[in-house]
């Protein structure tokens, strides 16, 4: 076959950071050749020891650090300092150099003109990314959907993947998943048990506790859910501790929804100023720990607890603290990569990260375009929307005999026509299908050429 | 000490009171022509009109020659300036109301021109209808010039700027936060007078399609933007048809309306910082008037739900917009009705508006304030900002608007108790403090609608006057100034 991987790129990083450093390592898994470059002589001497990448140590948004690096030999550049103004400039010198494609992280919204809907060409940019916003709106799908910790979409959103957690209560608790009754369009893809992550079989037992990732229709997908989760408690108000970024953005979307968002934040200007801001959630100045201030603040039953503050520990602990008070769901955002074996132990529902929807958000730069969307899910698997290209090697084999073309991935939905299904044993695979997979990190890379046509 | 001191002496008092005489002086030698074209040498006039403007131009010249030395200014002055520029407008306004026979009183006719220049409406002519054209077209004068402000008035005409002129401009408006149009101060004033002109001018060709001659057309054109009062008849509006107070209803409204709306308007801009306050307005107004209208079909043998209509309405617009037209005797009617007049004489019209009383603004942002006191007990940890409508206001804003409520109750009570101290009995007490803190004019009891102030006293009418400046001038000018002067005052005692 004369077409074989991806094709190698050169990627420049700005910021290494806890974002910086994990898109850096994304690419960097997905084969690509990186370069660093970081303002704190600590912070780049550590990325130097975790990363197989050129760390170099200097303000990236300097045109004498940009020549030194020869940036225009560069094919992407993607500035994720946590500063705004740095980003912004480091892209915009980067174009200038010649550099193809810029990605920008841009947190203030006062960067985009009024009404710009478009992340793409903003001020020059090719596209900024704001993962705190992302991270927010995914939160929101999750406590707006009853029964699941959190939901991504597919397919310009005909198709979900959604996270349950079960309990005693959940119909498939103890049964054989081939045995399972089916009353709606959905496909258990895959099990996240003891901090394990695998692809169902049809043996695999579900017990209380696992997460379950199901893929469905998005016209099923409430209903999938409900019935998948078991009891299920409608979310009447959304306690969100720390309003931060991520905080912020969350109670704005709430606004618009039958839920109502009460904030947490200590800082007193910053209550002040959330409290301008957000004329419909209630805004307390509290530290948000002790059960007499999360009980006030409503926490309990019909209410789900998002702990979102900058501090990942006082997170976890938030977050614990509610779900001893009975909040139907327990969500948090960690941004260190070390406590995320934590995360299921205290019983947090679900956890959030900006670093990983940093580096997906790059990722689909550096793929060809069969790759639609990829979303890193904190199972440790990765979600990816392909598209088939006529002439795919693909094309005209049918799921389940594909012979190790699509290797450990499992296929969740197709979308024919614009139909979704669920895949079953011999639906054939034609030329413009979108295929729903779920496999482990990496995945994408090696069955991107399966998916692309002969040039 | 030297700040103080500069407080006096700054040229920025020359300027602003120079400025007014000049104004004032400009209105007398029209008055003058009034009087020639009926007939009369109208030197009454003339002579005072020429005198104030001769005066005036050398304190103004004066004022802008040593501006430009003194880049520093003290925030007293200021305040110091408008009120000695509002004090020399009474003053001077008061002498041909003197020299034409109307009054022989000096306290009287200071107490007319003051009604007159702070658009109160308070009058102690009885027979209105007497007195010469030019008088007349004096006093709508008058209170043209102190409706939009005689310090905004000067600003638009004379090219002069500098901070001292911003602190006596805003001292001068209403409201709680200061309405900058334009970058240059300049051409703010520029604008609100533009408007305020055009609507004038509206205004009397209104009056005179609904039927008034020329004469009074203009005369209650003046008085109804200015939300003034005066009338050149008796019985006020109650004079005319149905038509004129209509027009009449219709222009109060306009001038009770934050200026800074209409601009906003013209230009095509998000009017939502002022929307709220518009609508709150209109909303009181409409339902003041139903309350009324409602007491008097149950109460009150008046004829017809027309006339009952539009008698409330007319009369709840002139009240609460503070103007004081009347069209019927108010005071004749129930109870409830005329304690329910009494009290939304405090509410006045929108900030930024000629209109008097505590602000429509204001007593939203009261409101807001006391909810969210309550809210406190039941959720002491919860953040809330002051809002109104989709704009939010600072803890300053909140704090200066509780100060000046408290100020307002102290001064409206000791205002009640010196007119009880004058001789009125302790209702008129209470009215006359009210009509003229707010710059009503007409109010109940012995200051009735179809009564004047004649039943005051010297002590009375001098302490009338202190209120209609101090409520003119929002409180804070003429208390901020009283507190200055007593403490430097403390500070001389000794130094003797």
């Amino acid at each position: 076959m004369s077409k074989s991987k991806t094709k190698r790129m050169k990627a420049l990083v700005i910021g290494a950071g806890e974002v910086g450093t994990n898109v850096a390592r994304t690419l960097v898994t997905d084969g690509h050749e990186v370069t660093v470059i970081e303002k704190d002589p600590d912070t780049a001497t550590r990325a130097a020891g975790e990363l197989d990448a050129m760390v170099h140590e200097g303000n990236g948004a300097s045109p004498r650090m940009l020549e030194e690096v020869q940036a225009s030999e560069y094919d992407l550049l993607a500035a994720v300092t946590a500063i705004d103004e740095v980003n912004v400039i480091a892209a915009l010198a980067a174009k200038r150099d010649g550099v193809k494609t810029t990605v920008a992280r841009v947190r203030d919204p006062d960067f985009f003109r009024r009404g710009q809907a478009s992340r793409e060409d903003v001020l020059g940019i090719d596209f900024v990314i704001d993962p705190d916003r992302v991270a927010a709106q995914d939160i929101a799908r999750a406590v707006q959907l009853p029964g699941a910790v959190s939901i991504e979409y597919f397919a310009d959103g005909a198709l979900s993947l959604a996270e349950i957690v079960l309990t005693e209560d959940s119909p498939v608790v103890g049964i054989p998943l081939a045995k399972r009754e089916r009353p709606h369009p959905a496909f258990i893809v895959g099990i996240f048990r003891d901090g394990e992550s695998s692809l169902t079989r049809p043996d695999i037992v579900p017990e209380s506790g696992d997460h379950i990732l199901v893929s469905s229709p998005t016209e099923y997908v409430r209903s999938a859910v409900a019935h998948l989760a078991g009891h299920v408690e409608e979310v009447r108000n959304c306690v969100i501790f720390g309003g931060g970024k991520i905080g912020l953005h969350l109670a704005r979307q709430l606004e618009g929804s039958k839920i109502k968002a009460t904030v947490l934040e200590r800082e007193e200007d910053r209550a002040r100023k959330l409290a301008e801001l957000l004329p419909k959630a209630t805004i307390m100045h509290d530290e948000g720990i002790t059960t007499e201030a999360q009980l006030m603040a409503g926490v309990g039953e019909e209410s789900a607890f998002v702990a979102c503050a900058g501090d990942d520990r006082a997170n976890l602990v938030a977050a614990l603290s509610a779900r001893r008070l009975g909040s139907s769901l327990s969500l948090a955002t960690i941004s260190k990569e070390e406590y995320t074996p934590l995360i299921d132990a205290l019983g947090i529902d679900a956890a959030f990260s900006p670093r990983l929807i940093a580096a997906e958000e790059i990722l689909r730069f550096v793929h060809t375009k069969n790759v639609k969307s990829i979303h890193l899910l904190r199972t440790g698997f990765e979600a990816m929307e392909m598209e088939v290209s006529p002439n795919a090697p693909l094309v005209g084999m049918a799921i389940g005999e594909t012979h190790g073309m699509l290797k450990h991935c499992r296929v969740g939905a197709i979308l024919h026509e614009g139909e979704c299904a669920i895949p079953q044993r011999g639906t054939t695979i034609s030329a413009g299908d979108r295929l729903l997979m779920l496999g482990p990190l990496g995945s994408v890379t090696e069955v991107e050429p399966s998916f692309a046509g002969e040039s | 000490m030297t700040g103080r001191v500069g407080a006096i002496r700054s040229p920025l008092v020359g300027i602003a009171v120079g400025g007014t005489l000049i104004g004032a002086g400009v209105g007398m030698l029209v008055c003058a022509g009034a009087g020639v074209v009926q007939g009369r040498d109208g030197m009454e006039f003339l002579v005072p009109g020429l005198v104030f403007l001769g005066i005036g131009l050398i304190l103004f010249g004066l004022g802008t020659a040593a501006d430009r030395s003194t880049p520093l200014i003290n925030p007293v002055a200021g305040l110091f300036a408008v009120t000695s520029a509002w004090l020399a407008a009474a003053v001077a306004g008061a002498v041909p109301l003197l020299l034409s026979g109307t009054f022989s009183s000096p306290i009287d006719g200071f107490f007319e021109s003051m009604s007159g220049f702070t658009t109160t409406g308070a009058t102690l002519i009885d027979d209105i209808e007497a007195q010469s054209d030019a008088v007349l077209l004096w006093r709508s004068i008058s209170q043209w010039l102190g409706g939009v402000g005689i310090v905004v008035l000067v600003v638009a005409v004379a090219p002069i700027s500098g901070p001292g002129i911003q602190r006596a401009f805003y001292a001068e408006t209403s409201g709680v936060e200061s309405d900058r149009l334009t970058p240059r101060i300049i051409d703010t004033a520029k604008i609100i007078a533009g408007i305020y002109v055009v609507l004038s001018l509206a205004a009397a060709l209104a009056y005179l399609i609904a039927g008034m001659n020329p004469f009074e057309a203009i005369n209650h054109a003046m008085t109804t933007l200015a939300t003034g009062g005066f009338s050149t008849r008796n019985l006020s509006l109650g004079a005319f048809g149905t038509p004129v107070q209509l027009v009449a209803i219709f222009f109060m409204i306009l001038g009770a309306i934050n200026f800074a709306f209409y601009w906003r308007v013209i230009k095509g801009k998000s009017v939502r910082p002022q929307q709220t306050e518009v609508i709150a307005f209109l909303a009181l107004l409409v339902l003041f008037t139903a309350a009324i209208a409602i007491s008097l079909e149950l109460n009150d043998d008046l004829a017809g739900i027309g006339k009952v209509l539009l008698d409330s309405g007319f009369t709840v617009t002139s009240i609460v917009t503070s103007t004081g037209y009347t069209t019927a005797d108010f005071d004749a009617w129930n109870s409830f009705a005329r304690i329910a007049i009494l009290l939304m004489m405090f509410i006045g019209g929108c900030a930024g508006s000629t209109a008097g009383g505590m602000k429509v603004i204001r007593v939203l942002l009261l409101g807001r304030s006391a909810v969210q006191e309550m809210q406190r007990q039941v959720k002491p940890a919860a953040v809330r900002v002051l809002r109104i409508g989709s704009r939010v206001y600072s803890e300053e804003v909140r704090r200066a608007v509780l100060g000046f409520f408290l100020i307002y109750v102290v001064i409206y009570a000791v205002g009640v108790v010196l007119m009880a101290i004058g001789g009125l009995d302790p209702l008129s007490a209470v009215s006359a403090a009210t009509a003229t803190l707010n710059i009503i004019g007409p109010g109940i009891a012995e200051v009735g609608a179809l009564d004047n102030y004649s039943a005051l006293s010297d002590f009375n009418r001098i302490v009338a006057c202190f209120l209609m400046l101090t409520g003119r001038l929002e409180i804070f000018t003429v208390v901020v100034l009283l507190a200055a002067a007593a403490s430097r005052l403390r500070e001389a005692i000794p130094a003797r």
